[in-house]
């Protein structure tokens, strides 16, 4: 079972006790995992609609939960709001000098698109979608892509007939594609060396140095920021003091409670902790009084 | 702190400027801002400096220790308009600051798309399954029964460095190569416990999944998985830290980090790759004529010079000894060479470290300053013999929107005054 390695230089090392198991079920640890547990976490779906549910989604339904779920980040025509992906668009752009890589220009396979909408999104949110409500948001980006006419209804068989544009331009892995040689002397004539690009050199070496995240700055940077700074999905916006001012009735006790254990208002869903369920009640807190702070 | 008091300094005779900027490389932040303008003799010899003359605290100030103030410099950074906000987001490894090849935990970049789950371990579980003979679901303590192994071996973002394709965008060494660092993992090989589930002879493809908001996940070939994968729950000494998948994560030497699926919860065998958001719309390169490579896993040979960089400039002639790290997924490094004059003449650096496959490997080169501008470069070669590639060639490859897989031979012009400054050239 031991055998020598010689590795280069001075070491030579003995590996001993890799053991091999011989049989399947040799160490006998863990328990058999049973049909229901499975089926639980065994979300993932392959371009021939393997792991695709039963259920469906007109792009119709799709419009509205689009509209609901989405659009704050990713624009309502899927053109991207801010650095959000942008979902639609882009087409022929591929050899052209800024390539714009979306769902419709650069995606092989709608199975892709259901699989990772299904596992990720919405970002703050996610398995927070039903089946149903996949397929639907799922045609509707298709739609948004002009994939698919606007009475398309996708389900486990119509799921066939969508073949996305781009799927025939994937090739496999064929590096190494460079050939460079070892060469040691006068490798290139040192007259054509010629600077192409340059950064200056960075005026302190040091970087700034960051405070560790523990504070109610931090938290909101992390969690709650991505709504709040540009007021996205109705959030009331960090600063704006009007936005804030309509609040005034609550406690500072009510919006904690609220920001902790979400609510729908008037002008929006804000989700429990923003999506981060990691977080403390008292993280929650400071980052709403580091909010409330902002907003005088 | 002592940057400020550099920049204040800025009016100075360049010779005293130059003297503060030297004694920063040299002896670290605290010795550059004492030295100021202020006296130090009385630190230095024949006195005796106030540590010499006093207790300092006892055991247990910190049971887990963290490293000197005078560090705090050395810190992970990131670069905020690379993506919209911090969870789905990179931040770099200070590999200026770096010695050896191994990287302190607390240091190695991070990577996520749905922020860091904070895992219970006791609540955490490993489930396989999939064409195989016996589907199980495993507990941490479970996993650590098995035969354990420990390996170094790096891990790089394979966007490391993908900034600069059409040109030098990035300030310093951290964030043109900082997507990158190199542990000692500790685990199961992942053979053993497919061994332990009997895969079926027709399978030849493993799902790997996080259990992340993003259920991050990945398509591994079999032939990895049977070869050197693991399935690893500890890194440099103690269980993984949270930013790098505690309680358990996949390592796949040499592959791209995003292969390393963190947090992992579930393998799925199968015989067909998934095709995944991150293996199509992320983490295929663009090649010229629109087609696009998929499942292009291995990072090939790299290098860079870490000393002198931007962030570690020269201060005055003489000798010095020019360092960095050098890497291959394909094995180890054979030879690094060293240029100082953009690549016209090369000599060959010695290594400074142990030379492991799929590892950083360390090498250096003593060159003596004349005060004159430098073009400096590093170029490795690994035990396949693939060498290192020049931007021209990595261009007439693929063109310049590949994103990924860039390992061109990187420049650092070494200016008169001793700074540096990122640089690509002819
Ligand atoms: C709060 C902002 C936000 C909301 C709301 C949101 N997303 Fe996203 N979405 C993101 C971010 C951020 C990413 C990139 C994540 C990453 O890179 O890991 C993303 C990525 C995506 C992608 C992949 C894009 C690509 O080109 O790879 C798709 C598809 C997507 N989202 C669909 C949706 C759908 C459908 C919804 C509604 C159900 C939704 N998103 C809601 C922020 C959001
Ligand atoms: C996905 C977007 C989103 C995120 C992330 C988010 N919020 Fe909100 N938040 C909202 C919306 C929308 C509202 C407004 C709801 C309404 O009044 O209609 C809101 C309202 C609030 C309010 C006002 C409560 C009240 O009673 O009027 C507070 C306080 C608040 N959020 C705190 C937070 C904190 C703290 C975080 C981070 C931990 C956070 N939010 C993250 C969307 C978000």
């Amino acid at each position: 079972m031991c055998k020598l390695l010689s590795v280069p230089l001075l070491f030579g090392l003995i590996a001993c006790g890799v053991a091999y198991a011989a049989e399947p079920g040799h160490y006998d640890y863990g328990h058999a995992a049973t049909v229901e547990e499975i089926a639980g976490w065994d979300i993932d779906v392959r371009p021939d609609g393997m792991g695709l549910p039963e259920g469906s989604g007109s792009v119709e339904d799709g419009e509205w939960l689009y509209e609901e779920k989405c659009a704050e980040c990713h624009g309502s025509f899927g053109e991207a709001i801010g650095r959000y992906p942008a979902l639609a668009g882009g087409e022929g752009s591929l050899t052209e000098d800024r390539p714009h890589r979306t769902v419709g220009s650069y995606w092989p396979y709608a199975s892709t698109l259901w699989d990772y909408i299904h596992r990720a999104m919405p970002y703050t949110q996610p398995e927070s979608l039903s089946d149903d409500e996949v397929y639907a948001i799922t045609a509707y980006v298709l739609y948004l892509n002009e994939l698919v006419e606007d009475d398309f209804v996708l389900n486990r068989h119509t799921f066939a007939d969508v073949v996305l544009p781009n799927q025939g331009s994937f090739v496999s892995d064929n590096r190494p594609d460079t050939n460079n040689r070892r060469c040691m002397r006068n490798c290139k004539n040192p007259g054509t060396i010629r600077i192409t690009s340059m950064v200056d050199a960075p005026q302190k070496t040091r970087g700034d140095v960051v405070a560790p995240e523990h504070d109610g700055a931090a938290t909101y940077r992390q969690a709650c920021a991505l709504c709040h700074d540009d007021g996205i999905g109705g959030a009331p916006t960090i600063g704006d003091s009007a936005d804030w001012l309509n609040r005034s009735d609550r406690s500072l006790e009510m919006m904690t409670e609220n920001a902790i254990n979400g609510f729908q208002g008037e002008s929006g869903i804000m989700p429990p902790k923003g999506g981060f369920l990691g977080l403390t009640n008292e993280a929650v807190r400071s980052a709403v009084e580091y909010m409330l702070e902002q907003g005088q | 702190m002592d940057d400020k008091k550099t920049n204040e300094n800025k009016d100075l005779p360049i010779d005293r400027r130059r003297f503060l900027m030297g004694s920063m490389g040299l002896a670290g932040g605290t010795l550059a801002s004492q030295i100021g303008f202020a006296d130090d003799s009385a630190f230095l010899p024949p006195n005796s400096p106030p540590w010499t003359r006093s207790l300092g605290p006892g055991v247990l100030t910190n049971p887990y220790g963290r490293p000197s103030s005078f560090e705090d410099h050395v810190q992970r950074r990131s670069v905020d308009w690379l993506t919209a906000d911090r969870i789905a987001s990179i931040s770099f490894t200070p590999l200026a600051d770096l010695k050896g090849i191994v990287t302190p935990s607390g240091l190695v970049f991070e990577r996520y798309h749905a922020g860091v789950p904070d895992i219970d371990p006791t609540k955490h579980r490993l489930m396989i399954h999939g064409m195989v003979e016996r589907p199980i679901i495993l507990t941490m303590d479970d996993l650590m029964r098995f035969p354990s192994t420990s390996e170094i071996r790096f891990l790089e973002c394979p966007a490391n460095g993908g900034m600069e394709w059409r040109g030098a965008q990035m300030e310093g060494v951290q964030f043109s190569h900082g997507m990158l660092a190199c542990c000692e993992w500790t685990g199961v090989m992942l053979s053993t416990l497919l061994e332990e589930v009997g895969v079926d002879k027709k399978a030849s493809w493993i799902l790997a999944e996080g259990a992340d908001g993003s259920h991050m996940s990945r398509s591994i070939p079999m032939d990895k998985a049977l070869d050197d994968a693991m399935i690893v729950y500890a890194q440099n000494g103690e269980m993984l830290r949270p930013e790098q998948g505690y309680p358990v994560r996949l390592i796949n030497p040499g592959w791209e980090g995003n292969t390393c699926v963190k947090w992992l919860r579930r393998l799925e065998i199968g015989d067909k790759p998934w095709h995944h958001r991150e293996e199509t719309s992320k983490y295929t390169d663009l090649l010229a004529d629109g087609t696009s490579r998929e499942f292009t896993y291995v990072q090939e040979c790299n290098s860079v010079v870490t000393s002198p960089s931007p962030e570690k400039p020269w201060q005055r002639k003489g000798k010095y000894w020019v360092e960095g790290l050098a890497w291959s997924g394909n094995g180890r490094v054979r030879h690094v060479d060293v240029s100082f004059d953009g690549g016209v003449n090369w000599r060959e650096a010695r290594f400074s470290s142990v030379v492991l496959p799929k590892s950083l490997t360390r090498f250096g080169v003593e060159f003596d300053w004349d005060g004159s501008p430098q073009m400096i470069q590093s170029r490795a070669v690994d035990e396949t013999g693939y060498v290192q590639p020049t931007y021209t060639q990595l261009r007439a490859a693929r063109g310049t929107n590949s994103v990924y897989h860039k390992n061109a031979i990187h420049t650092w012009k070494v200016n008169a005054d001793g700074s540096v400054s990122n640089v690509q050239i002819t």
